[in-house]
């Protein structure tokens, strides 16, 4: 008897041995024993990608911020510990829907604003509502507040924006014959409308005839905002605010679709755009293969980082001057209004966050001028407040002066739950349509009944 | 009771630990999924039960459709590939190389890819097929002045049954190549006394003696390829489009790319199904219960 009861202890020691595996470690509470020194009170901040000032600068707000605590003589230390995530979108919410629900999750997950509509429906985030009130983002551009907003209520801070303007390559636009004069012109005819997305195509079809590039155009290989923009372009809506509804808008989005089939059967785009690797089309742009490129702003900071020239390996902010150019998306009509996008990105704070107090203080000491200034420049963002824009550094700089004007005529992304389906279904319809699988009516007709079966009653159709 | 427990303190020893994990990471997942698969968890990742509607949108999804008939062609080529050539492995390293040594030099190339990280492997793949002039591949047609071609849009699932057959005939070849060696080489000196040529040897002596490896090999490949994704989505990712997109791929994306976990859920549940059918209908109609007896051969 005492012996099974040996050999089935033994078989839960082992279990219980294997399983510790897989417990969770305790936060570092990192508090102190003396007495006088300061509590240490450790918050986290995540992000993506290279752009590392945007948690690095939390960093710096917590100097401040500890500054600010002493004065107030309270005992308490701020130190924050960062990370940057390096793999896709979608992997970057999976770690951190996974991480949550382990209680691992960092108090401050910086992410596209898009993803505040499953993060607030999740019930992942605090609703940041007294930040509008702060004095800090007291001078926001007044339109970027729709982008944090859902369900009437403010889910994220801004950190950045951009502009996702159409880079054209001046030294193509010269071989087929363009002056100096008229390819500094073409950012203002876009501007008035009097270039339109047509005359777009016919110039890129010109340039490919000629033999002066390879491609006509080339856009994004995965899914993405820029794809939406041009649905907004032929003046469809994606996002129905007063029924909480994603909208298929089938006259624009056919609109959208005949746009893609069209610049693939002349084909002004390489075969296969949509399999092609991130930085093989970065290759191609920075190479001079391509006339235009949607684009965004940041790319620049992307191309000064890696060795994507054949020759130069790396280009830096003039080069890049010197041999492209942006504009904003054409009009789809004469005289109509040209088009961007803008996917600010956010911090956001998550809901089981121990310091929400603290990590509140903190998002408005970062929200500061300089500390913004520096991230624009580093990696060519555009500020999110007057301040911001007011700052001599970013005025001055080369890139970044030629877009600000841009933010007049932004459109966002819908910050609904289901976009990112949205999303994933739009882009497999301009992949069919792109790789000659399927007519834009036929795409149109699947990517109804995808989304009726992936969305239903979140999903509005409008004839 | 004493008399019990005295009996099976020693199984229940040797057998608790994987009882545990057995339960823990599989009876367990499996049930989850049974559970998950009845509600619409999505990223806010709420158990709200809903019936049977991922069901009916399973039935009513207009990619399924394409989805089966990749994953039949999927399993069906790669389990063909998978047995025909593990057995061809099988029978050249152990048969026709009769010397021990070389014999196992062969088949320890044959095993790299199986004890390669599976990233790796597929690198190397992505590297044969890369659609450069600098793919291995295109290098070869670039031989015969012919332009790159992108093997992987025109032809994915071609390259998805070729990286997983191979790779999956190292171990058809190892069961296999046991198998041979277990046959009584009196056998074979009879057949060559009697002026048998080779293939009459191996149609008559080998394959027989090979027909209880080769149920079991079949059976455990198609189970283990209809819920194997891995090396697809590391290689094509289920693309163009779904054009190499199977079911068990299908679930991964659907619950982890679009973060709808109980559809996904829900299709694994099919693909369980299916799986649980197809073992029925192996162990009812082609024997599989002899199989597991003794040796054929004494």
């Amino acid at each position: 008897m005492k012996k099974t009861a040996a050999s089935f202890m033994s078989t839960l020691i082992l279990g219980a041995a294997i399983l510790s595996g897989c417990s969770q470690d305790e936060k570092a509470s990192g508090e102190s024993s003396n007495a006088n020194e300061p509590k240490v009170v450790t918050i986290q901040a995540q992000t993506a990608g290279t752009e590392l000032t945007r948690v690095e600068n939390l960093v710096k707000a917590s100097e401040k911020l500890n500054e600010e605590l002493k004065e107030e003589g309270k005992n308490t230390e701020v130190k924050v510990e960062t990370s940057s995530f390096d793999g896709s979108w979608e992997d970057y919410a999976k770690q951190f829907m996974l991480a949550f629900k382990a209680k691992k999750e960092p108090d401050i997950y910086a992410t596209g604003h898009e993803n505040i509509g499953w993060l607030a429906d999740g019930n992942y985030i605090l609703s940041l509502d007294e930040l509008k009130d702060s004095k800090e983002y007291s001078d926001v551009f007044p339109v970027l507040w729709d982008s944090v907003t859902y369900k009437e209520q403010i889910w994220g801070a801004m950190q950045d924006t951009e502009a996702r303007p159409v880079f054209f390559n001046k030294d193509i636009l010269k071989k087929i014959g363009w002056t100096d004069e008229q390819i500094n012109d073409l950012p203002e005819l876009v501007k008035n409308g009097e270039f339109t997305l047509d005359d777009m195509t016919k110039v890129a079809e010109e340039a490919t005839a000629k033999g002066a590039a390879e491609y006509g155009i080339l856009h994004r290989p995965v899914a993405g905002p820029d794809f939406q923009v041009l649905s907004y372009n032929f003046g469809g809506k994606v996002y129905d605010p007063d029924t909480n509804q994603l909208v298929l808008d089938k006259k624009a989005v056919l609109k959208q679709l005949n746009y893609y089939n069209d610049i693939a059967t002349k084909k002004l785009i390489p075969e296969n755009l949509t399999a092609t690797e991130w930085n093989n089309v970065h290759k191609m742009i920075v190479n001079g293969k391509t006339l235009f490129y949607y684009g965004g702003v940041w790319n620049v900071f992307n191309w000064t980082q890696d060795n994507f020239h054949d020759e130069l390996g790396k280009v830096d902010a003039n080069w890049v001057n010197e041999h492209f150019g942006m504009m904003l998306i054409p009009a789809a009509e004469k005289g109509g209004d040209p088009i961007t996008l803008s996917h600010p990105f956010v911090y956001t704070v998550s809901s089981q966050t121990e310091h929400p107090e603290l990590v509140k203080r903190l998002l408005e000491l970062v929200a500061d001028p300089e500390l913004q200034t520096e991230h624009n420049v580093n990696t060519s963002h555009l500020p999110i407040t007057k301040g911001g824009a007011e700052h001599p550094d970013y005025k001055a700089d080369v890139t970044l002066g030629k877009v600000a004007y841009m933010s007049d005529y932004t459109t966002f992304l819908p910050n609904h739950e289901g976009y990112p389906k949205y999303s994933n279904a739009l882009f497999t319809a301009i992949q069919a349509v792109e790789l000659g699988k399927k007519t834009p009516e036929d795409a149109l007709k699947d990517l109804e009944t995808q989304l009726k079966n992936d969305l239903s009653d979140q999903l509005q159709i409008i004839e | 009771m004493g008399a019990f427990l005295s009996k099976w303190k020693l199984p229940a020893l040797m057998l608790g630990p994987f009882i545990v994990l057995i339960s823990l990471f599989f009876f367990l997942p499996v049930l989850l999924i049974g559970i998950l698969a009845f509600t619409n968890m999505d990223s806010a990742m709420r158990w709200d039960f809903n019936g049977v509607a991922n069901f009916l949108k399973f039935a009513t999804d207009p990619n399924i459709l394409l989805i089966l008939k990749n994953t039949v062609m999927y399993v069906g080529m790669t389990l063909l590939l998978n047995v025909l050539f593990g057995l061809a492995l099988g029978i050249l390293t152990t048969y026709f190389v009769q010397k021990e040594s070389i014999g196992l030099v062969f088949r320890t190339i044959w095993m790299l890819p199986r004890i390669s990280p599976p990233v790796v492997y597929i690198l190397l793949w992505l590297w044969f097929f890369d659609p450069s002039s600098y793919g291995v591949l295109n290098s070869f047609r670039a031989i015969f002045d012919m332009p790159p071609a992108e093997w992987l849009t025109t032809h994915p699932m071609t390259a998805v049954v070729l990286a997983n057959g191979l790779v999956g005939a190292s171990f058809g070849m190892i069961i296999f190549s046991s198998a041979i060696k277990s046959i009584p080489q009196d056998l074979f000196q009879a057949a060559r006394v009697d002026g048998a040529s080779q293939w009459s040897i191996i149609q008559d002596i080998i394959i027989p003696a090979l027909r209880w490896p080769l149920m079991f090999v079949t059976l455990w490949q198609f189970l283990s390829l209809l819920t194997s994704y891995e090396y697809i989505l590391l290689l094509t990712k289920g693309g163009p489009l779904f054009e190499s997109e199977v079911l068990a791929l299908y679930s991964y994306h659907k619950a982890f790319q679009n973060f709808e976990f109980g559809y996904g859920a829900a299709v694994s549940l099919i693909l369980v199904l299916i799986a649980l059918i197809f073992s029925f209908i192996m162990w009812k109609f082609f024997g599989m219960k002899k199989m597991l007896g003794s040796s054929r051969i004494e």
